[in-house]
């Protein structure tokens, strides 16, 4: 295929774009690619790449652009333009149009592991052994020791009673 | 003293070094991107507060140096070390790091987050580069108001980090599965398990020395221990099928291309970084099937003869100048 802007070199940058769900691709060759301003798609521009994973939430929730950060003033689409948050408080700030993107990035979005001293210590205890204690429970009932597994899914219960 | 990349550690013939990193930031205050100069202040204050002024004895084996009274080739050279990343050394101001004695221990305080809590050790030893991992942010989690949500864990300026902060990776040499094509199917067969494979010297799927860091990419919705357990499996997977590669392979055909590349660096007046690194990757495989002997360790090797680490033992030099210092101090350790 040939490049669809200068018509001579054979094209090997194609783009695909999709805005408000129409689809329009183009076909270029590395030169008139580099002059279009596409030349670091190839590279390992990390947050080139997030920022267009926030793209469709940022045209979705126009509203959103006028909130900013009360602690750092970035606004959601600074956030979503460099694929990094301005400080913490950002995560409290727009919780809700970043969560899409943690299940994109992570799959998840719920944090599983350490949890600092200083949240309360039920939790810290609970989040760590309850995934413990179900481990266990799950091997337990693969090896047909109920009695054993009976006294583990109390324990759970139990923790989890005292979290909440 | 004992660097990570001068002694012999469990595993080593294919497991260079294991890597733990926590990224920790303190809360009401910007990510370092955004800092001014009085927020570094206070960020590397209250760090160094929560560390070297905790009760611990270990406390005691650390050092806080501001990085802008560290020379630029030192600073570089340390890169080639792997203790510092190559954008904190470049922009270095108002920058600082907490460093144990053996550099096994490097705290980088305003690189992209406000602390990045590093343990780099030899050989596979996951549990004990996690326990030290540990056992310090304890001391910040103790002494530090630390950015973190009920929900999605540890704050991190890049959401790719959130969670529970970790990247845990192990460096592998892996010259037989690299040379039977495998590296670039590898890679995509382990990403889609979350974790990421890549070459540590040089860019894309061709490694230089066929060096390779195994990372794990996920931090959210995974516990620490089960994100090193994965990297684990894959870690001992890959490990166990160089093994087998290197016991199918036909010894005279291996035995010949490790004695030349021997014979190179032991007779050569110029040698470039990329040579040095293809040579001594070989040696490196000939000494773990007993094809050869040699009393400097290959990967020490390595890294003292990086650029910024040759021009930190002898001086600043042009890059024709380092090739043949290079040459030299190979051929004197050998």
């Amino acid at each position: 295929m040939l490049c669809e802007k200068c018509g001579k070199n054979s094209a090997t940058t194609h783009i695909r774009s999709v805005i408000n769900g129409k689809v329009t691709e183009k076909h270029l060759c590395g030169y008139c690619a580099a002059n279009e301003g596409y030349s670091d798609i190839k590279g390992n521009n990390l947050s080139q790449m997030l920022s267009s994973m926030f793209g469709d939430t940022l045209s979705a929730a126009s509203n959103i652009q006028l909130t900013r950060c009360s602690c750092c003033g970035s606004t959601f689409s600074d956030i979503a333009e460099s694929g990094k948050c301005g400080c913490p408080e950002c995560y409290t700030t727009f919780y809700d149009q970043l969560l899409p993107y943690f299940k994109r990035v992570h799959g998840s979005t719920k944090h599983i592991g350490k949890v600092p001293n200083r949240a309360p210590n039920t939790v810290k205890q609970s989040k760590d052994t309850v995934e413990e204690l179900r481990s266990l429970l799950s091997h337990l009932v693969r090896e047909e020791k109920y009695e054993q597994a009976a006294v583990v899914r109390d324990k759970i219960k139990k923790l989890e009673g005292d979290a909440q | 003293m004992s660097y990570w990349y001068s002694v012999s550690a469990p595993q080593d013939n294919i497991a260079v070094s294991t890597r733990i990193r926590l990224a920790r930031n303190i809360n009401g205050i910007p990510f370092p991107s955004k800092m001014s100069p009085e927020q570094f202040k206070t960020v590397n204050e209250a760090v160094r507060k929560a560390i070297l002024e905790s009760s611990t004895p270990f406390a005691k084996t650390l050092k806080y140096i501001a990085m802008e009274n560290i020379p630029e080739i030192e600073r570089f050279a340390m890169v080639e070390r792997h203790i510092i990343s190559h954008r904190f050394a470049s922009n270095c101001q108002n920058r600082a790091i907490i460093i144990s004695e053996d550099e096994s221990i490097c705290i980088m305080l305003g690189e992209e987050d406000h602390i990045r809590v590093q343990v780099l050790l030899a050989g596979l030893q996951f549990e004990k580069a996690y326990d030290i991992a540990d056992h310090i942010d304890s001391l910040l989690c103790g002494g530090l108001d630390l950015a973190f949500d009920e929900r999605i864990g540890f704050l991190t300026e890049c959401p790719t980090n959130l969670g529970t902060g970790l990247r845990s990776s192990v460096m592998l040499h892996l010259p037989l599965i690299e040379s039977h094509g495998e590296m670039s199917g590898l890679a995509d067969s382990i990403s889609k398990i979350g974790l990421t494979i890549r070459g540590m010297y040089g860019e894309g799927t061709k490694a230089l020395a066929s060096l390779y860091q195994v990372s794990n990419q996920i931090t959210l919705g995974i516990s620490e221990k089960n994100a090193i357990d994965n990297l684990k499996i894959i870690a001992s997977q890959l490990i166990q099928k160089e093994q087998g590669y290197r016991e199918q392979l036909n010894r005279i055909r291996l035995e010949d291309r490790c004695m030349r590349s021997l014979g190179v660096l032991k007779n050569a007046r110029i040698l470039t970084s990329s040579e040095m690194m293809s040579r001594l990757s070989d040696i490196k495989l000939g000494l773990s099937l007993g094809l050869l002997e040699c009393r400097a360790l290959p990967i020490k090797l390595i890294v003292e003869g990086q650029p910024y680490m040759l021009m930190r033992k002898y001086g600043e030099m042009s890059p024709d100048e380092r090739d043949i210092e290079r040459a030299n101090m190979i051929r004197n350790l050998l």
